[in-house]
């Protein structure tokens, strides 16, 4: 490992198994803290927005623990934060899943169904913008994806695609904020090296 | 491009993982997490962990079992199946480590309930496990607790139909174990041809995996007993898969700072 | 936990720890897979055999066409006899040195090298990490025998990535022949997993300095596995001969003394003198550990495998279970005086691996045993067994007065 060790708060809010994000971080030889307490997230050195099924659901869970101002806060005041999944499109300005529901507003864009397919299952190779350092090594790699629902966001937020009949968005970032639609965590070692590169590039640089 | 998956099956008996054969006979295998553990170093596309005997203790999903592979840190994909009988016993398995979970008993019992599970967790997320057989030309569907078979019940085919069940596993249960067993007529009688399907049950030969995995609406095929059998079993069978759309075969890197050698 | 089951032909039950299922009948897996044995063709499964392995005969004769494990116990003599005398392929013999060798057993791997021409190489890991692994894992998880076990499964796969020889050709396979595992018909080879799960208890040789502060890395590294990039590079296979050959161990080792020279011991834990007799420990203080953490010993191993051949009934098999497995193990000082132990030290260990489910403590010092053979149900009244079922001893385990752990045995052009 080429660096000290990170800090990387894991978001616990309910929603998604984090056991496996977090033996993915200490995996990769750095500490992870899961909890919902802002002060310990805060002091990380990135923030890991993880999240499965709905997206209301989760935006509540997010409000109830008082972490939706915290987030947004956070994000601004340039600490890392990366949502994974359901996390990523937490990014967003709004979902259409169920019912219109606001997300964090943290990278502007909305959630709407897949066009021309119900949902998007299995493994996919992900196309990366090659000016995004983070990321494109991993461009033309496989990784998993269990979603429904994608991202809509233009360059220069949205970093790479997938496709299935069309291509949409599956990586998008801001800044220090970066979202990622499939599951790193559950990619086996192209997904340990994107998520290797994604942390360390964004607490190093 | 979306490939399609070799899924390998764990099926646990007691709390052991075992061989299945024909629905009926068990052998020991050992420890679920460790082939879980092995299955994920051999780069299996997903891993279906199968607990056969949820429904008769009564228990729900095996949520101890579950954690215990997430704490040894597997980075493959998991679905779960055994004993899920509530939209709480659902979400409470993907909480517990599951990307998706079945859904076999509940759907003979209460199909449209089997259908609440997408609201808080997605279509993406559930499978209906429906074990077939071919009973005088037509499609015959196991309820595994009474071990009688019906035809496939038209509140199924409405649930199926509404999109609330994303992909079907269908299992040849008869010709589990069996080596190149898989009756491929189950596929041909089957009467959806817009749902994807995983195809189970005594698919053990490349040639006749290949077969199956041609077919456009098969998105995967899963492999139990089969894979025990040989070091290597995932990519020796990816390798001789080659040419379809699959992901490829991976043998974990030498690792230089291994001095042995 | 879940009653203990007993299977209605066999003494094995529930709680064996490779795990064994009853099926409809009461009938384990492991008598189940035996039926095989009297069903099978074993001339097409030898024809098989013969197919399978055309491919890695050396056509120059420069060079081995496998590798097989061996020691101064066990089918070995067996095993040799079949790959050099019936395959007529040249084999590479490799052997891990356990330490707490008999000279009897240095006496009989001299035998099989010399008897079947064969080469042989042998693994010395040091003693001073043997004994620090041994250390932890008997204080740990109640196992004298870690070492050895990893040691034998590893050597090796490592030497045919060494030595580019693929081909490794094992004996029986123990968890078909135990508990039925697998069918003979599945062809079921050598795989990291099953060491792993079965051999190791769990633990291969980079899960210890996690577990131990004791150990670290320069101890274990000899323990570990090779690359899957390597395997498969090599195109290393293990290949199990009891799926191609109807495997009786009485019947073959009688062959074998009666042939090939191999010689024999009476244990005071077992009935059967042919296995087992290179090593001071295995059917002592081994045995005794298998007992206070499994609730049955290796006497009742033999017992189901005499049962399931036919040549004891099971109220005969038990009687004998009850016979041996409470017998008073005589060489602990061998192995304190090898660990730098002390007998106290090494009674509070045995007795903190009693697992309650078997061992109650009735007074200090007092255990009652719960185990297997005493929810078994009738034993026969004779505890001779009948004449097809005796095993005979034609030596003793200190061959030729030698007593005591012999690392390297000399003497034996």
């Amino acid at each position: 490992m080429s660096g000290a060790r990170l800090t990387i708060g894991v978001v616990d809010y309910g929603a998604g198994n984090l056991a496996s994000v977090a033996r993915a971080i200490t995996g990769l030889g750095h500490r992870c803290r899961v909890t919902r307490d802002t002060e310990t997230l805060a002091a990380a050195d990135a923030i890991v927005l993880p999240g499965v099924g709905a997206f209301p659901a989760a935006m509540a869970s997010l409000h109830e623990h008082g972490l939706v101002d915290f987030l947004r806060q956070q994000a601004r005041s340039g600490q890392p934060l990366i949502g994974i999944c359901l996390g990523m499109q937490l990014l967003a300005d709004m979902s259409l899943e169920h019912r219109l529901t606001a997300g964090l507003g943290l990278i502007p864009g909305r959630v709407r169904p897949l066009a021309g397919a119900r949902w998007h299952i299995g493994w996919n190779t992900i196309e990366i913008d090659p000016e995004d350092a983070l990321l494109s090594p991993s461009d033309g790699q496989s990784l998993y994806f269990n979603h429904a629902y994608a991202f809509d966001t233009p360059p220069p937020y949205c970093i790479g695609v997938s496709r299935l009949a069309d291509a949409f968005t599956v990586a998008v970032r801001r800044g220090k904020v970066v979202g990622l639609q499939f599951h790193p965590e559950k990619s086996q070692l192209a997904g340990r090296l994107l998520l290797k590169n994604v942390i360390e590039g964004l607490c190093r640089a | 491009m979306l490939e399609k998956r070799l899924i390998g099956v764990i099926t646990v008996k007691d709390g052991w993982a075992v061989q299945s054969i024909g629905y009926r006979r068990h052998r020991p295998l050992g420890r679920p997490e460790v082939i879980a553990e092995n299955l994920d170093r051999w780069g299996v596309d997903e891993i279906l962990l199968q607990c056969i005997d949820r429904d008769a203790q009564g228990g729900g999903p095996d949520l101890a079992l579950l954690e215990r592979l997430c704490r040894r840190g597997l980075s493959t994909p998991l679905v779960y199946t055994g004993g899920v009988r509530s939209v709480s016993d659902g979400v409470r398995a993907v909480q517990a480590g599951a990307e998706r979970i079945g859904i076999d008993a509940l759907l003979h019992d209460d199909p449209h309930l089997a259908a609440e599970l997408a609201e808080p967790l997605g279509a993406q997320a559930l499978i209906a496990v429906l074990p077939l057989s071919v009973h005088n030309g037509a499609l015959a569907w196991l309820d595994h607790r009474s071990r009688l078979s019906t035809p496939l019940a038209p509140a199924l085919l409405d649930v199926l139909a509404s999109g609330a069940i994303s992909e079907v596993l269908l299992v040849d249960w008869q010709h589990e174990g069996v080596h190149e067993g898989f009756d491929e007529r189950l596929l041909a009688l089957w009467p959806m041809p817009t749902l994807p399907l995983i195809a189970f049950g005594g698919l053990s030969e490349p040639s006749q995996l290949r077969g199956v995995l041609e077919r456009p609406n098969v998105v995967a095929a899963a492999v139990g007993n089969f894979l025990n059998h040989r070091e290597h079993a995932v990519q020796r069978l990816k390798q001789s898969l080659a040419g379809l759309p699959l992901r490829a075969a991976t043998h974990a890197p030498l690792d230089p700072a291994r001095a042995w050698s | 936990m879940a009653a203990l089951m007993h299977c209605r032909r066999c003494l094995y039950t529930s709680a064996h720890p490779l795990g064994l299922m009853l099926d409809a009948e009461g009938i384990c897996s492991g008598c189940r897979v035996h039926e095989e044995k009297d069903r099978l063709d074993w001339a097409e499964r030898w024809q098989r055999l013969e197919s399978l392995l055309a491919p890695y005969r050396s056509r120059s004769g420069e060079t081995y066409d496998c590798i097989v494990p061996v020691s101064g116990a066990g089918d070995s003599h067996y095993i040799v006899h079949l790959v050099k005398q019936r395959l007529g392929l040249n084999p590479l013999l490799v052997t891990y040195n356990k330490y707490f060798n008999t000279s009897l057993g240095i006496r009989n791997l001299a035998n099989l090298r010399i008897r079947f021409d064969c080469d042989l190489i042998q693994q010395n890991v040091n003693p001073h990490a043997v004994k620090k692994i041994t250390r932890a894992t008997l204080r740990d998880f109640g196992s004298d025998y870690w070492h050895c076990l990893a040691g034998q499964t590893v050597f090796p796969v490592q030497t045919a990535v060494r030595y580019r020889i693929p081909l490794i050709l094992w004996g029986a396979h123990q968890g078909l022949e135990q508990v039925g595992m697998y069918s003979h018909e599945d062809e079921v080879e050598m795989t990291r997993r099953h060491r792993q799960d079965h051999d190791l208890m769990g633990r291969e040789a980079d899960d210890l300095p996690t577990m131990f502060d004791t150990l670290k890395e320069s101890d274990i590294w000899q323990y570990r596995y090779p690359d899957d990039a390597a395997l498969s590079a090599i195109g290393v296979r293990g290949v199990y001969l009891g799926n191609y050959v109807r495997w009786d161990p009485k019947a073959q080792h009688e062959q074998m003394i009666e042939r090939c020279g191999y010689r024999t011991a009476a244990f005071a834990r077992t009935f059967d003198t042919y296995d087992h007799v290179d090593c001071w420990n295995y059917m002592d203080l081994h045995d005794v550990l298998k007992l206070h953490k499994h609730g049955y010993s290796k006497v009742t191993d033999h017992a189901c495998r005499e049962i399931r051949h036919g040549r004891l009934t099971r109220a005969q098999g038990l009687a004998l279970v009850r016979r041996h497995e409470q017998a008073a193990p005589q060489h602990l000082d061998k192995f304190c005086e090898w660990l730098g132990l002390d007998r106290s030290g090494l009674g509070f260990l045995l007795d903190r691996h009693r697992n309650p489910r078997w061992w109650r403590e009735a007074e200090t010092g007092r255990w009652a045993f719960a185990g297997a053979s005493t929810t078994a149900g009738e034993a026969a009244g004779v505890t001779m067994p009948p004449a097809s079922a005796v095993f005979e001893a034609n030596d003793v385990l200190a061959h030729d007065g030698i007593d005591g752990y012999i690392t390297i045995g000399k003497g034996h052009p």
